[in-house]
């Protein structure tokens, strides 16, 4: 068990399919997911739900989900974006979010999520920060590596 | 023909009453100027031509387009046509009588177009043109005016967004190809089959509502085609209408909702062939759809799926991606509608549609239709 068990994560993504996709993988890390696939809705739960962790497809049809990101850090709530582009498809704002690359891996999204609620500890033992070897603090302080997870 | 009205005349021959005029009329003079000025700073080529065809006056950007000074071309005393737009770009020589700009003369009305000028050094350039007739006091045509626009750069940049989309579709579709042999190597010998033929047939459905995307450069796809390539059995097989009754008007889908509703068609018809209407020779289904317009000029998809004259339904123990996609996803995904029966009589599905206005992200504010 992780970190991640009984989180509530609002899943912002616009395709049918790859929302289906995403929000299995996040049911199976133990998560609450809350899904959103336009940006009225996901605006309107992010401005009046609570979440842990949020994750947000950049490219929303027309739209793009940065005015949701905006609430997310008034709110202080972490969150990384889902995008085929990486980190170069983001707007210069945005750029010290964690970024999954897509196709959704549940290893990375795990990964990259525990990280986002160990952060702050993290920062704490790492000097410097920037870019660092991976390993993250489990829930009792333990090292776990993303690619050691099933 | 040509003694029944006075010509026009070309420019060294008109500055000389113009010297006159200088002194008498002062306004006159002033209007040349303003005329000289707007002419010689405007970035469009600007020929003025006389009944013969001969050019009489060309601008600054003119000049600098064909790479002919003024007096040069005056000097050739010969149509226009025989100076710039002389030869094919295959070689071939182009005479006067085959020009379209010509033609603007004689036809009496404004004519545009695109046509491949030559330049003095020899090089071919595509340009845009307008020709519009100049007319006498008593309405004779007596000339004409010509626009040219240089387009090379439009051309250059058309021929590489035609470059793009090839790469995209090739890409696109490889892609999927991949995906699939990937997922043909991964599971063989370790999936039973059925589940492979459900993957392999989800494959073919998506590539299959791409290739109705591809037809309109990914900008639109036409809801008859996304039904009836989604209804057929394979690509090279047509929808069979002793199974399918197909009824309602035709209408331009947003490439997303085009792939959303394939993929949801393609799963009512799987789950028709296994268990329903389709399961059996006698069995039929139709569909039927409407459009309403929305509150906020948009366009709602009502869309009927009615099952007959198969098995008696009962209703699933377990809800599948069919059923996942079409009553959870798509109302999402498009803020409408969708709900699955299972009557006994057969399967009826319906779904609402609000239909995403078609264009792309910044279009509006490109062609100034945003609203302030």
């Amino acid at each position: 068990m992780t970190l991640l068990v009984g989180r509530r994560v609002l899943l912002v993504e616009d395709e049918s399919l790859v929302a289906m996709l995403a929000e299995d993988m996040l049911v199976d890390l133990g998560c609450e997911v809350v899904v959103a696939m336009r940006l009225d809705k996901a605006l309107a739960l992010a401005r009046n739900k609570v979440f842990d962790l949020a994750v947000l497809d950049v490219n929303l049809g027309d739209a793009r989900s940065y005015p949701i990101a905006d609430l997310l850090f008034e709110h202080r709530t972490p969150f990384l974006f889902a995008t085929g582009y990486g980190r170069q498809g983001l707007e210069e704002a945005y750029k010290a979010v964690p970024v999954l690359q897509k196709p959704y891996q549940a290893a990375l999204l795990e990964h990259l999520l525990t990280r986002l609620l160990t952060g702050e500890a993290q920062a704490r033992k790492v000097s410097g920060g920037g870019s660092m070897p991976c390993p993250c603090l489990g829930p009792d302080g333990q090292t776990f590596r993303a690619d050691h997870c099933p | 023909m040509l003694n029944s009205r006075q010509p026009l005349q070309s420019i060294a021959a008109a500055s000389t009453p113009l010297v006159s005029l200088r002194r008498g009329d002062s306004q006159l003079f002033e209007t040349e100027r303003r005329l000289n000025a707007v002419l010689n700073n405007a970035s469009v080529s600007i020929f003025l031509m006389d009944d013969r065809q001969h050019c009489i006056y060309m601008n600054r950007a003119a000049e600098q387009l064909t790479g002919w000074t003024l007096d040069e071309v005056l000097a050739r005393d010969c149509p226009l046509h025989d100076i710039v737009h002389h030869t094919y770009p295959d070689g071939r020589p182009f005479p006067l009588e085959e020009c379209a700009i010509d033609r603007a003369f004689p036809e009496n009305n404004q004519e545009r177009g695109e046509e491949v000028f030559v330049h003095k050094d020899g090089h071919f350039f595509p340009v845009g043109f307008t020709a519009s007739p100049i007319r006498d006091d008593a309405t004779n045509i007596i000339g004409t005016i010509i626009e040219v626009r240089d387009i090379s750069e439009e051309k250059a940049a058309a021929e590489r967004q035609r470059l793009l989309i090839n790469e995209l579709n090739h890409r696109v579709k490889n892609t999927l190809a991949t995906v699939q042999s990937i997922a043909a190597q991964t599971f063989r010998g370790q999936t039973d089959q059925t589940a492979r033929s459900v993957f392999d047939a989800r494959m073919a459905a998506l590539s299959t509502a791409h290739n109705v995307l591809v037809e309109d450069n990914w900008e639109s796809a036409n809801l008859r085609s996304v039904i009836e390539r989604a209804l057929a059995p394979h690509l090279l097989a047509e929808v069979d209408l002793n199974r399918f009754q197909l009824q309602g008007p035709d209408a331009r889908l947003h490439p997303k909702v085009a792939v959303t509703l394939a993929m949801a068609l393609h799963e009512l018809m799987t789950n028709a062939a296994k268990y329903g209407a389709l399961s059996v020779p006698e069995g039929q289904v139709v569909l039927t759809w409407s459009l309403h317009d929305l509150e906020d000029n948009r366009q709602q998809l009502d869309l009927r799926w009615e099952e007959c004259g198969g098995p008696v339904v009962t209703s699933p123990t377990r809800k599948g991606f069919g059923s996942r996609l079409i009553e959870r996803q798509l109302p999402m995904e498009f803020d409408g509608s969708g709900e699955i029966t299972y009557a006994p009589a057969g399967v009826i599905c319906e779904l609402q549609i609000p239909l995403t206005t078609l264009g792309w992200v910044g279009q509006e504010t490109v062609e100034g239709r945003q609203a302030l």
